[in-house]
Order: structure tokens, then sequence, then C-alpha cells
């Protein structure tokens, strides 16, 4: 019985005409060949992102740790002058030879005869200049120092750090390298004593732009970015949504507006450098703002933002279902209340995910604030927006141009650090998508 | 000027003269850019009685319904003409305004689309915008009522705080309607209110429609000619924006007078 239907079921497909070769072996062999592309591009692309990272990091990380030397610092008053006359007139404070405190401490502890001029000189050499401004603020917040002796941490110099962190090849003849033999030795000697350590480097984070790789640092750079953020984030959000809600609601469907929508999405890729002549034209030239000032690399970078944000939230707005207007509106609502009772809060997350993306774009632009002046050596920190600062990616931009071997792992460094910003930013991104996102 | 409408309006077999005239609606055309979509519809529709639309996809039943509270204000391209009244005003008249009648004048759509809040939110938005509760207690008060008109109090009573997405489609499709009994308007329309819903939650709405039907005038687009037998009072149908024929529901499915409702009715088209 079951043969017979078996034969049957056999009988039947012969007796049916046959199909035509469709190339059914091709199609899975096409559709395998075009996983394999994918796949390989995405390999490609896996692969330029981590020859990239290992190149940043490799070089960058040991930017985030800085050889210091403690030294014992008499602070004598025969260089301060005594507390009395320090309360008298802090001029004289200020323009002590502060140097000469951390020579004398650093030779006492390599044991040198001070008569020895070239000793003297070379372990000279060991420490920063920076240390000028790291007693001055040791002496000026406390006067009862004056007298004692202290151990100091102090910055080493630049190259004896690099030394240290075998960026200099030691093997070539002593004149070919920035670092000699005595010096060397006296290394060797303040390892031995336990008085020289690599320490993790705050100043990076807090310091000024510096000529001094050792004491140059991000912290203005980030102050100036955080200002242009905040102003960013001020003007470009308000106005974006204001333009889209506008534009996506309200706007009649006509010639003006549909020019208007055009204008939008070219100026989303109109060069930023463009945005920066722009800046520094109306800015700076004819409203007479300041240059340099984070206030009008804030302004420049709101324009150049905007776009991005228009574009992103008239997408999330587009994105809200219309049957949720029609409810709102079914009962009566206005289409103003419509709009911020409904349609609002349910566009916010993409909204904010739009504003964020925007505000990373903004944080790491550079061309722009070369033009209006941003790229400045600013050592102090601006108080407010309108002093003189950098950002971000404009100091990263000068230390690169830097040819001291310690500002190339600083420059590695401070690309680390807008990174991090970058991804801090794009993660709350996409944890503010998660949180706010809500199901109809 | 109510006698003066009704004498003109009727064409067809006298429909339940008691009953008094809620919205009347005389040579109501709209356009869509450059096509007709109806073309001259006039019509009466009896207070506090089920009223259903019926006929072919495309027939323009949906349009005059949106028509009758101005929902098609909405649409850019869309322009309507000829008069509708309700209780003998004019709703298109410049200076009626459209919040007001339209909470007058209230919507169920065809996809329950509650509002992505709480069941509490949800029936008391419309109240809130409308400035119908002075209190607390009063807002409390228009809530609990409505859905229990809604005949969902029973079921959501305890989770009033809950999202109204959680619930069930027919459940979703009651708490719409509950919403729009919350603003206390005088007639309700409904679009498709069931063809989202199983069969079961179609039998509750059905049933609710029926009991509505004692304080609001219903006007139900549907396409279920079952639902509309089931449901309504006087049907209309609809035939490529046309009226072909209005009259008492129980006469429209055993004797209706026009051809294309007696085909459409025994499944030749539609």
């Amino acid at each position: 019985m079951s043969d017979a239907t078996a034969n049957g079921i056999a009988d039947a497909a012969a007796a049916r005409k046959p199909r035509r070769d469709i190339g059914i072996k091709k199609r899975y062999a096409a559709e395998r060949r075009f996983k394999a592309y994918g796949i390989i591009a995405i390999a490609i692309g896996l692969a330029f992102l981590v020859a990239l990272m290992w190149s940043i990091v490799s070089q960058g990380y040991t930017a985030f740790w800085q050889t210091e030397i403690e030294v014992p610092i008499s602070f004598s008053e025969k260089v301060l002058g005594t507390p009395e006359q320090a309360n008298e007139s802090q001029t004289k404070l200020l323009m002590a030879n502060y140097p000469q405190l951390a020579r004398d401490g650093l030779v006492q502890l390599l044991g040198i005869d001070p008569a020895d001029k070239k000793a003297v000189s070379a372990a000279n050499g060991l420490i920063s200049s920076g240390t000028r401004v790291t007693l001055r603020d040791i002496v000026m917040n406390d006067l009862s120092v004056i007298g004692t002796t202290e151990d100091v941490w102090l910055y080493a110099s630049s190259e004896l750090d690099s030394a240290l962190k075998g960026q200099y090849d030691l093997d070539v003849p002593e004149n070919r390298r920035p670092i000699s033999d005595l010096q060397l030795q006296y290394i060797e000697k303040l390892r031995q004593q336990g008085a020289i350590e690599q320490r993790f480097n705050w100043g990076l984070f807090t310091s000024g732009a510096s000529s001094r790789a050792e004491t140059a640092g991000v912290g203005v750079a980030i102050i100036g970015s955080l200002y242009m953020m905040l102003i960013v984030l001020a003007l470009a959000l308000p106005i974006g949504v204001a333009a889209s809600i506008y534009l996506e609601e309200f706007a009649p469907k006509n010639r003006f507006t549909d020019l208007i929508e055009v204008n939008i999405n070219n100026l989303a890729a109109v060069p930023s450098i463009v945005f920066g002549l722009l800046g520094l034209a109306v800015f700076i030239n004819w409203f007479g703002l300041p240059r340099s000032a984070a206030l009008v690399g804030g302004l420049v970078l709101t324009l150049m933002t905007l776009p991005t944000i228009i574009i992103a939230t008239r997408a999330a707005l587009r994105a809200v279902p219309p049957s949720i207007r029609s409810a709102a509106l079914g009962l009566g609502a206005s289409k103003t209340q419509t709009i911020f009772h409904h349609v609002l809060p349910l566009a916010a997350p993409g909204i904010l995910t739009g504003t964020i993306i925007g505000l990373a774009q903004a944080l790491g632009e550079t061309a722009p604030l070369l033009l209006i002046g941003m790229v400045a050596f600013v050592a102090d920190y601006p108080s407010t927006p309108l002093d003189p600062s950098t950002a971000l990616p404009v100091q990263i931009y000068m230390w690169a141009n830097e040819a001291e071997r310690a500002f190339v792992e600083r420059t590695s460094g401070a690309i680390i650090i807008l990174l991090g910003f970058l991804a801090i930013m794009n993660v709350t991104a996409i944890l503010l998508r998660r949180r706010f996102e809500r199901r109809w | 000027m109510m006698e003066n409408i009704q004498a003109t309006l009727y064409k067809g077999p006298a429909v339940e003269a008691s009953r008094p005239i809620k919205m009347s609606s005389k040579d109501v055309t709209v356009h869509y850019g450059q096509k007709q979509a109806l073309n001259g519809i006039t019509l009466d529709i009896p207070e506090r009685q089920v009223t259903a639309l019926i006929g072919p996809s495309g027939c323009g039943k949906s349009t005059y319904l949106r028509c009758l509270n101005r929902m098609n204000d909405t649409i850019d391209i869309a322009r309507v003409g000829g008069e509708i009244l309700l209780d003998g005003e004019d709703i298109y008249d410049p200076d009626i305004d459209v919040v007001e009648l339209r909470a007058r004048v209230g919507m169920v759509f065809q996809k329950p689309n509650p509002f992505p809040k709480s069941i509490y939110e949800n029936v008391s938005y419309g109240p809130k915008i409308h400035g119908l509760a002075h209190s607390r207690q009063e807002m409390d008060e228009i809530v609990h009522t409505s859905l229990r008109k809604a005949g969902l109090w029973r079921e959501v009573h305890d989770r009033l705080d809950e999202p109204g997405t959680g619930l069930s489609g027919g459940q979703q499709q009651r708490l719409c309607i509950a919403r729009a009994i919350a603003v206390s308007p005088e007639v309700i329309l409904m679009d498709e209110p069931c063809s989202a819903l199983d069969p079961i939650a179609t039998a509750t709405v059905e049933e609710l429609i029926d009991e509505l039907r004692e304080n609001y005038t219903i006007v139900i687009v549907t396409h279920s000619m079952q639902q509309a037998a089931r449901v309504s009072q006087l049907t209309a149908m609809f035939h490529l924006g046309d009226l072909a024929e209005v009259g008492p529901t129980e006469k429209m499915f055993s004797n209706p007078d026009d051809k294309r409702t007696q085909d459409y009715i025994t499944g030749r088209f539609g």
C-alpha cells in the first residue's frame, strides 16, 4: 500500500514537465559570497579601528604618568626673606629664586660638590623649570614653611621623563642624545634612594598651555570646550527644536518652506571651516566680540550643530504615529496642546539623541575654531566665556606641532581624553534613548 | 428651521419620525486635492440612536464621518463643502470653535490608540484640557464614571496607574471609548471600532455601544454588515461617494429599495 503510494508520487513527479534550470546552486553561492563580502568589509573596518586605537593608546597611555623626584627643599630665609617681610610685601616672595631652592635640594640629595659647576648644571637639568610655580604655590599657601625643610615631589624634566619611559635610545653616543651619561648616573642614584617615581599625572588634566611638556595640560582646553558645549546646548537645542516643530507641524507646504528645508539639509553638509569664516566675519569683525573667546566658538559651533539637531528632531517628530495626534485632536486638544502634551514627549528620546550626537560633533570640531583665534597659548583658566581659551581638539592640534618627544605622548594622551568624553556622550545618548523610549 | 430641514432632507422612507434630529448634513462634498471623495451627501442623524454607515471600501463613509467633527481640517488638501448642522448650528461656521465642537462630538478610531500614559491619564486628559473638573475628587469621579460606563471599571480599577498601552486590544478600545465619554460629548463617532478586535472583544464593544445609545447619539462606520444589523437602528449605505440609500436598519437588511444596497448586502460586491 505504502509502496504503491510512493510509486504514485514518483510517477506524478516524473510526469510533471521538467522546470527550467533557475540556477538554485548559483543562487546559494551568490548568497554565500555576498555574506563573505560583508564579513570582509566589517573585518577591514574593525582592523582599521583597532590599528587607530592601538597607535593612539600605545603612544598615549604613558602621558598619564609623570616622573617626579622627591627633593628635600629648605625654604631658606636667605632666598625668600622672612615671613614678616612677606606679610608686608609679597613682591619679593613672588619674584624669589625658587629654582635655586630646587637645585640646592637636589645637589644636596645627590651629594654633589656645589662648586662643581658642570655637575650642578647636569643635576639641574633633571628637574623641570616648572618647579618655580610648584614651590611658589607651597610658600604662598602657607608662609610658615619659610625657614623649614620639607620633602617635596617635583616634576622631573621632560628629558628625564622620556628617558625613563624608554623613549630615547640610550645606546647612541652621548653627544647625540638629550641626556648625558652623568645625568644617567644621577638617575640611577636617585632610583636607589627611592627618590624617583612615576606618579599619576593630574597636571595633564589641570594645567594650561606650557612650553614645557611636563607642566602642559588640557585643563584650559577642557574648560573652554565645556563653555562651548554649554553655549551650544543652550542655543542650538531650543532654536533647533522650535524650528523643527514649526516646520514639521505648522508651516504651510509651499515653495518657500521647501527652499528652507533644502537649505537646512545643505547646511548640514557645509564644510565646518566655512562656519569659522562666517564667525570671524560676523561675530568678531562685525559684532566686535573678543577673539579666542569660548563665546564666539560656541556661537559658531551652534550654527554648525543646528542642522543636525533640526534634522534629528524632525525625524523624531515624524516618527510619532499619527494615531496619537488623531486621538488628541479628536478629544478637542488644540494643535499646540497635541504637540506639547503628546507628540513632543514621544519624540524626546530621538531629539535628545540627535542633540547629544550634534554636541559630540561640535566637541570634536577644530577647523572653525582655528579661524576665530582659539588656537592660542592660554595658560590661565578662562573665568568667563569671554576670556581667551582653547578647546580640546585645538590643544591636540597645537601639541601635534611640537617637536619634543614628551609632547608626542601628550598629544596621544589628549586624544584619549577627547575620545573618552565622546564615548561618555554617546553612551549617555544610548542610555537616554533606552530609558525614555516608549512603545505604542 | 428644524422642520424645514427635515422636510427637505427626507428622500427615503421615513425614519422613526419620533426621534429628533441631532445632526443633519446637506449637500456635503469633500475634495482631496483634485479628487472628489463625496458628491453631496444629505443625511440626518437622529438623536440617541445608532446610525451605521456601510458600503464598500473607498465609498466615502469614513470621510463623511470625519466631516462631522471636522477631523478633515487636519488634512491640508481636504476641502469640505455643503452644510452640517449640530442642533441647528452650522459646525463649519467660522465662529464655531473646533475645540468646543470636538468636545461635543467625540471620536473613537479604527485602531485602538490610547496615549502611552497611564489608564487614569488617558481618561482624565479630555476633562483636563476642557476644564471639566475643579478638584482632584471631581476628576476621580469623572474617570471612574467614564470607565464604568465603558464597562472597563471592573477590569482596571486596581491598576489605574499602569500604562493604557499594556491592556489587551479590546480593553484598549473600550479605554478609548471611556476617554471619549469623559468629556461628556453629545455625539460619538466610531470609525470601524471593532475592525482590529477579535470576535469576543467585538461582542463586548457591541454590547457597550448598545448601552451607550441611551445617552449618546452614535454614528458608526463599519465594514461588517452583521455588525450594522446588530447595533444600529438606522443604516446609511454609501457607494462611490454617493449616499445610495438610508433607512431603518431592519428594512435595509430585509427589503432594500436600492439595487446597489441589495447587491452589497447579498455580497455581490464589496
